[in-house]
């Protein structure tokens, strides 16, 4: 037990010992495992302990335990006491078992993405996308559909933590009143001096009404905002040609051509659902025209995977190549500011220019249908010039728009978390309220933020988890979970949501609004009555608005209108001229947020860490990508951990050898290798933080690699271990005949181009089996909108208790997935296209695996689903064999043993939780189908298409994945079985799949350039 | 016993000449004498204890493997997706074709009257049934819910189901466990006459009631070796289908598939004539150095070796001959899924399996063309151990190579055996070899009344119709004992 030695130390630290009797027991309150169970089991009881006055003998130990244990029955119960009390009526609406959907919205980064969230019996079990809010259409990210999963973690923060002297405290809530009320008292009379508060980046009116009324009570304090992440760029850019902040909207369905340079705007924007769907709409190439989009990047990102052409371009020659477009779009006879259209730092003849020539071509002939983007990671002046370039082709107010900042008095996000540290640094700052945020972790690796947070005495950190910067603060709090907590906050185009709680704070934790008001000492120290409030005095008063607002999400119409700035041509020629700078020579490193931990907040979620990366397929790790001549240059093969050295810091980072990257550029993903983040977060990839500094937040040049000879291995989803020449040319060869494409134009010329006769004019051997259902369920997948962003992977997680197995068992190729997005490159591995496939349970008809099972535990229903009985399963495995697409996902382990009870609650209570030793698969959401099915028959009405959907149809951001009724022949469904692109995978092994894959349509330019990119 | 005069060489093929099927002193009390001196030595010699503690240590690692993977799951083995079939699979085949030899040498050489078969038939069997007991025990512990098991025979239940009989590991429960059956019924029988010769010879009281109890009273009555003989044919012709569809049915698992590299109307045969090849290759492996320990020179002579060499080098041929026409057909079909398999078998990142098969298997036997390879027992014994690599290897090439990349590339992927995988397909060696050696110990392990008829002694020179099996109205022993021979 190691007691004694507890014990002796306690001694040694000269505690003061109460009574000479019980002398064992205060050595064992004295040791610090006892002392940290103790707060765990009883966080009340040791504050008592740790109370002089009531110093802990056996006879107050005993009264707090016996107290405990008669409140224990109230305790226990998560709901607050003066609301347990059973409905005397039931509530309207509400069926015991049936599922409630709620609106809400989720915040990341200060924009609100609108969610509905389900909940059964008082518990969210999954979330949505609001198809009233403007940022989601009804998508889901990843991301916000994982805040369920964080809701339930049981790592949360559970308890307020006072750190003072070494020692670790538990207060109460109300310690934290009085203490706000002290803080508020001692800066009062000081008129705030030394005062100073960080937040993350919000949106929320009420907190900025708060902020506003604390500035004014103490009008020196400073207020801080910061994101690791944040298109400050972009915002600084536009600044300076527009006079003021603006924040761009882009459209992606009015856009004929579209230029991304470094830009991820399918995937890494606040409105990346909305691009998504757009584009996901407008490239089924339905009415002959579809956009087309050029993309120029140093890491492969989905927004490249997507274009039709695509250049590999150190991150650093980003303006050079926009320079040299300008220079093609002013040669077309577009009048650009003087300075931007001059020059080209591109040779003839080399794929930038011609890239350009090609972007430029494309630009002049769509005019104002023309869009050049470009990314959060390019410098400001890029983003002006960019600003200039749209604004001369006419494209803002069509295809770009502007809205107002909702800031824009705030200072960009480095400069502000600098101005913090120096002030911590000189003593200027003396308190320092976190709310949000890891600075300790993310911050600007130069200013050494985690030593001047500790050395500052008077700090307090508002937080879900217990995290680096909670451990460095004399105060954390725990913070309400968005699911728990009353808001208000605003989409990315100014739409306002408020935010309900779906559950009583499982922690007892507080939003920022509320620490606000404490410190403000508000009367109502509530989050509800403060948004109510605020939304009151905004929106409209009285109940009909706010409920309104509840039941849609969104409130209508706040929207910011778009403007129509006036562009300071002398702003822009001096941006350009900054510009026409040769880019640094040498290896660039490219820091990049993660699709899936972003910063590194959802690191301790076990579906996203899971979730295979779009594009590397790597799951609980981020990796340094490299070229592969890069890789071969530097005798480094996938896995081997190199040194990353850049301004004479470094991290160590596994290799990831990755085809389509930019020669001479090395990527890695912020938001791992995270200290404090919990256990699920713990192992998971490195930390690239250290490297980071707020002159080089995105883009390190001149950053070296070197070996270190040690290895990792990398749990990919997909090529578990490092392909062999043979596989490759094997792989490269099938995959023509997987995912079949053709170019726009070759569409109207073939549109029966994915067809192939040999196989649907083939009569088989067998009688083609009779369903005798009332409906047939089919599946149609559009690979021409599918982006492969993996939504669909999570959503299907969450809907169907898909367990989470770990790095070691997904780099043994045992992860659960049901649907998976399949990841092909085609083509010269410089320069490589990419492909998705998304890879769900084909429920053939003529299924292989069910002849094959000995005791008939997979079956065929009469509405031609391919079921798994559960409980029949003896685990033989031979079905997943015998299953040509490898859909079938065996439990090699009870997956839920050692899954915590909150955890627990996310189940949806709908789908069985599998055991060990059972198969499982893609079930077309089967307890969606009979729910439909069930309501309406209820209603004694025929079923509508699209009533039914499954979660990753629902969640699909480009809608690629149609669900339906087959025997209806005028369902969605039906018409793409129809349709001229549907082609079955494999469909030479007569498995008759439900599931039909629409071509590929892509909309390159043609060698001559004749090419319409029309719309 | 006394010792063998002369070293015979009773491999010579004189025409009009029978070679001597026996050496040495044939007489009948001699064998009896050999044979029975070795089940009945009061105390088993330092090398069998040591043989058998290691044997009984890795019977008991077996077990505890296999307590380990119940109580943890399938997730123990290295098995994944898409390879979802691994060592258990294999150590199953490979066991079942161990156990094809027994049944061949017993049942297919006794109605081929293959009269040589009569020294070694009874240690073969015993093989076989300790083979398919080791084999028998993958599938049972391969599953993910071994508790449920018994679902796959067709038991009428509370819930109303049949198993699905269009699935091949249904048939693979039936062919498997009939062929344990009768194999079981085969030799036991077999074994009844010279049990009887133990109990009777019998000096303690203990093995007087326990070969008693198991010699089913056999008195060696005219009437007993009557039936004997009618029932032993009888199972003999039972038996014999059972080694041809024993093997198919196994291969059926994978053929009825549709994963390139198991589909493939090959199979069946290509599986029995490996079975056959393996089962023989095991026979040799056991029988070289037990014929040398217990100086059973004299009965099984190097014409018996030089025999099973033959049967090893024509099914050998076989099955490198279908390795070939595999590659064949996966070129000739035009089916580009199967044609990618072979190469990848033989180029792709499981080539060294495959080319370890390919040496042992179908390179390495053809030395038995030479006479000196069929004749030198240690030489033989050698490439007996390298087919019995190779036979195992053959399965791993087919089960893991085939799963690991199949139509989709986006699915492939890599099999790697854990430590509970190796310890228990060595564990399973425990198991045969712990039953191996109490046999040695405890059973005849020659069929002294079948040598018997075969014997010089036994006047089977002097006319067609002598010896067990010959002449099935006459009972030939019963004349023998009356008349003092």
């Amino acid at each position: 037990m190691g007691l004694g030695a507890d014990g002796m130390n306690a001694s040694a630290g000269g505690r003061r010992v109460a009574t000479r009797y019980w002398r064992s027991l205060q050595e064992l309150v004295d040791s610090p495992q006892f002392r940290k169970r103790m707060e765990e089991e009883f966080p009340g009881l040791a504050a008592e302990l740790d109370n002089p006055a009531t110093a802990a003998t056996r006879r107050s130990f005993l009264k707090v335990m016996a107290a405990s244990l008669a409140l224990a029955g109230l305790t226990a119960c998560r709901w607050p006491k003066e609301r347990i009390m059973p409905f005397a009526y039931r509530p309207e609406g509400y069926v015991p078992g049936v599922p409630q959907n709620f609106a809400t919205a989720l915040e990341l980064g200060g924009a609100a993405l609108g969610v509905l969230v389900k909940s059964v019996d008082g518990r969210p079990i999954k979330i949505e996308g609001n198809p009233l809010h403007p940022s989601s259409l009804g998508a889901a990210t990843a991301w916000a559909q994982a805040a369920v999963l964080e809701l339930y973690d049981p790592e949360r923060s559970t308890t307020l933590v006072r750190r003072e002297g070494g020692q670790r405290r538990v207060p109460t809530w109300d310690d934290f009143l009085a203490y706000a009320g002290a803080q508020m008292a001692a800066f009062e009379s000081r008129r705030g001096r030394g005062f100073a508060v960080l937040s993350e980046a919000t949106s929320s009116p009420t907190v900025q009404g708060l902020r506003d009324a604390l500035l004014t009570r103490l009008p020196e304090a400073r207020w801080y905002e910061f994101e690791p992440v944040s298109r400050d760029a972009e915002r600084t850019g536009l600044a300076q040609v527009y006079g003021t902040p603006l924040r761009a909207r882009f459209h992606m369905h009015r856009a004929q051509v579209i230029v991304a340079l470094d830009s991820d705007l399918l995937y890494g924007h606040p409105e990346a659902l909305r691009h998504a769907r757009e584009w996901g709409l407008a490239r089924r190439g339905e009415d002959g025209a579809m956009p087309r989009l050029h993309a120029a990047e140093a890491l492969l990102s989905v927004t490249g995977a997507a274009a039709d052409h695509r250049l590999a371009l150190p991150a650093g020659s980003i303006a050079a190549l926009l320079l040299q477009i300008a220079a093609e779009v002013a040669r077309g006879g577009v009048a650009l500011p003087t300075g931007v259209g001059s020059l080209s730092p591109f040779a003839a003849g080399s794929p930038e220019a011609d890239f350009a020539a090609r972007a430029a071509r494309d630009l002049l002939r769509a005019g104002q249908r023309g869009l050049v983007v470009v990314g959060p990671g390019q410098p400001a002046d890029v983003h002006a010039v960019v600003a200039a370039l749209n604004d001369a082709l006419g494209a803002v107010g069509w295809t770009v728009t502007y809205v107002a900042d909702p800031d824009p008095g705030r200072g960009p996000h480095l400069e502000a978390i600098g101005e913090l540290a120096a002030g911590l640094a000189e003593g200027s700052v003396e308190a320092l309220w976190v709310l949000g945020g890891n600075p300790a972790w993310d911050a600007p690796a130069e200013l050494e933020f985690a030593q001047r947070l500790a050395a500052c005495q008077q700090t307090l950190h508002l937080s879900l988890y217990d995290n680096e910067t909670s451990r460095l603060c004399r105060w954390h709090l725990p913070r309400a979970h968005a699911l728990e907590s009353w808001g208000d906050v605003r989409a990315w185009d100014g739409t306002v949501s408020v935010v309900q709680p779906l559950i009583e704070p499982l922690y007892g934790g507080r939003t920022p609004a509320e620490v606000l008001a404490a410190l403000l000492g508000e009367s109502a120290f509530s989050a509800y009555d403060l948004t109510r409030r605020s939304f009151a005095a905004r929106w409209g008063s009285g109940e009909d608005p706010w409920r309104q607002a509840l039941s849609d999400g969104v409130v209508k119409g706040t929207a910011w209108s778009a403007l129509a700035p006036r562009l300071s041509v002398e702003a822009v020629a001096e941006a350009a001229a900054r510009l026409a700078v040769p880019p640094a020579r040498g290896r660039e490193l490219v820091l990049y947020a993660d699709g899936k931990v972003y910063d590194g907040r959802f690191a301790n979620s076990g579906w996203l860490q899971e979730l295979p990366d779009p594009i590397t397929t790597l799951t609980w790790d981020n990796a340094a990508t490299l070229a592969p001549e890069d890789a071969k240059e530097l005798g480094v093969k996938h896995g081997e951990v190199v040194r990353l050295t850049h301004a004479g810091r470094s991290v160590e980072a596994p290799v990831c050898v990755m085809p389509g990257q930019a020669r001479g550029v090395v990527g890695l993903a912020l938001g791992y290798g995270r200290q404090a983040g919990g256990s699920v977060a713990a192992g998971a990839g490195v930390n690239a933080y250290p490297l980071r500094t707020a002159a080089a937040p995105h883009v390190l040049a001149g950053a070296e690699v070197q070996r270190t000879g040690r290895r990792r291995l990398l749990a990919t989803a997909q090529e578990h271990h490092v392909i062999d020449t043979l596989g490759m040319a094997e792989r490269g060869r099938r995959v023509g005949s997987l995912i079949r494409e053709a170019s726009l134009s070759e569409y109207q010329r073939y549109p029966e181009f994915a067809k192939n006769p040999a196989w649907t004019n083939a009569r088989p051997l067998w009688r083609k089996i009779q369903f005798k259902g009332e409906h047939q369920w089919g599946m149609a997948i559009d690979l021409s909108a599918c982006i492969g962003c993996g939504a669909c992977t999570i959503a299907c997680q969450a809907e169907n208790n898909i367990p989470v197995v770990g790095r070691k068992q997904v780099a043994n190729g045992r992860e659960m997935h049901w649907i998976r997005v399949d990841r092909y490159f085609a083509g010269d591995p410089s320069d490589p296209q990419v492909r998705f496939q998304p890879m769900p349970c084909q429920h053939c008809e003529n299924a292989p695996c069910e002849a094959v099972c000995p005791v008939a535990a997979t079956l065929h229903s009469e509405e031609g689903l391919n079921q798994m009985v559960y409980n029949r399963c003896v685990g033989t495995r031979y079905c997943s064999n015998n299953c040509p697409y490898k859909v079938r996902r065996f439990n090699f382990f009870n997956n839920f043993a050692k899954v915590p009870a909150t955890t627990r609650m996310v189940f949806n209570p709908e789908v069985t939780v599998r055991g060990r030793g059972v198969m499982e698969k893609c079930t077309f959401c089967i307890q969606r189908i009979e729910a439909g099915k069930i309501a309406a028959k209820n209603q004694r009405r025929p079923l509508r298409d699209g009533e039914i959907v499954p979660a990753c149809a629902q969640t699909c951001p480009t809608k690629a994945i149609v669900f339906g009724d087959l025997k209806d022949p005028d369902s969605e469904v039906s018409r793409l079985h129809r349709h001229p692109r549907a082609y079955g995978i494999l469909e030479e092994l007569f498995t008759k799949p439900r599931t039909l894959y629409l071509a590929k349509l892509t909309n390159p330019a043609d060698v001559a350039g004749e090419g319409e990119a029309s719309s | 016993m006394s010792a063998v005069p002369l070293r015979l060489d009773n491999t010579l093929e004189t025409p009009g000449e029978r070679a001597p099927l026996v050496l040495g002193d044939s007489s009948l009390a001699a064998i009896t004498e050999q044979i029975c001196e070795i089940a009945e030595r009061p105390r088993p010699s330092r090398g069998w204890l040591l043989a058998f503690g290691v044997s009984a240590s890795l019977t008991a690692v077996l077990f505890a493997m296999i307590g380990y993977l119940v109580w943890t799951g399938i997730g123990v083995w290295g098995v994944n997706q898409p390879v979802a079939w691994g060592f258990a699979i294999i150590n199953f085949v490979f066991w079942v074709g161990i156990g094809h030899a027994g049944t061949l040498i017993s049942a297919i050489l006794f109605l081929f009257r293959q009269k040589w078969r009569t020294s070694i038939n009874r240690f073969a069997e015993a093989m076989t049934i300790f083979a398919v007991m080791c084999a028998g025990l993958f599938p049972a512990i391969h599953v993910g819910r071994p508790w449920f098991e018994y679902w796959l025979a067709p038991l009428p239940n509370q819930m109303q189901m049949w198993p699905n009989f269009r699935s091949p590991l249904l048939w693979d429960v039936f062919a498997v466990s009939t062929y344990f059956t009768v194999s079981l019924m085969f030799w036991y029988m077999g074994m009844v006459p010279d049990l009887a010769t133990l109990r009777d010879r019998a000096t303690s009281k203990i093995r007087q009631i326990a070969y008693g109890i198991a010699s089913l009273g056999w008195r060696g009555s005219g009437r007993h070796w009557h039936r004997y003989e009618r029932a032993y044919l009888l199972l003999a012709a039972l038996a014999t289908p059972l080694v041809l569809s024993v093997h198919s049915v196994v291969s059926f698992d994978f053929a009825v598939s549709q994963l390139p590299g198991w589909h493939a109307t090959i199979f069946p045969p290509y599986f029995v004539a490996g079975a056959i090849f393996s089962g023989f290759a095991m026979v040799l492996t056991l029988l070289i150095p037990v014929r040398r320990i217990f100086k059973l020179e004299s009965l099984i002579t190097p014409r018996h070796l030089d025999n099973m060499a033959k049967i090893i080098l024509a099914t050998g041929s076989m099955v490198g001959y279908s390795y070939i026409i595999e590659f064949f057909i996966a070129w000739y079909s035009g089916n580009p899924y199967e044609s990618f398999t072979f190469l990848n078998r033989a180029l792709g990142p499981y080539a060294w399996s495959y080319w370890i098969m390919f040496t042992c298997n179908a390179i390495i036997p053809q030395l038995l063309w030479f006479k000196r390879f069929r004749q030198s027992p240690w030489l033989l014994l050698v490439i007996s151990i390298f087919v019995n690599i190779g036979m195992w290897f053959e399965r791993f090439v087919i089960v893991v190579t085939s799963l690991s990349r199949d139509f989709l590339p986006s699915s492939w992927g890599f099999y790697v055996p854990t430590w509970v995988d190796i310890l228990t397909l060595l564990g399973s060696f425990g198991l045969f070899f712990t039953f191996f050696l109490l046999f040695l110990r405890y059973l005849p392990i020659v069929a002294m009344a079948e040598v018997k008829s075969v014997v010089p002694a036994a006047g089977l020179e002097l006319g067609p119709h002598r010896g067990h099996g010959q002449y099935w109205g006459e009972i030939p022993h019963q004349h023998d004992e009356e008349e003092g021979r």
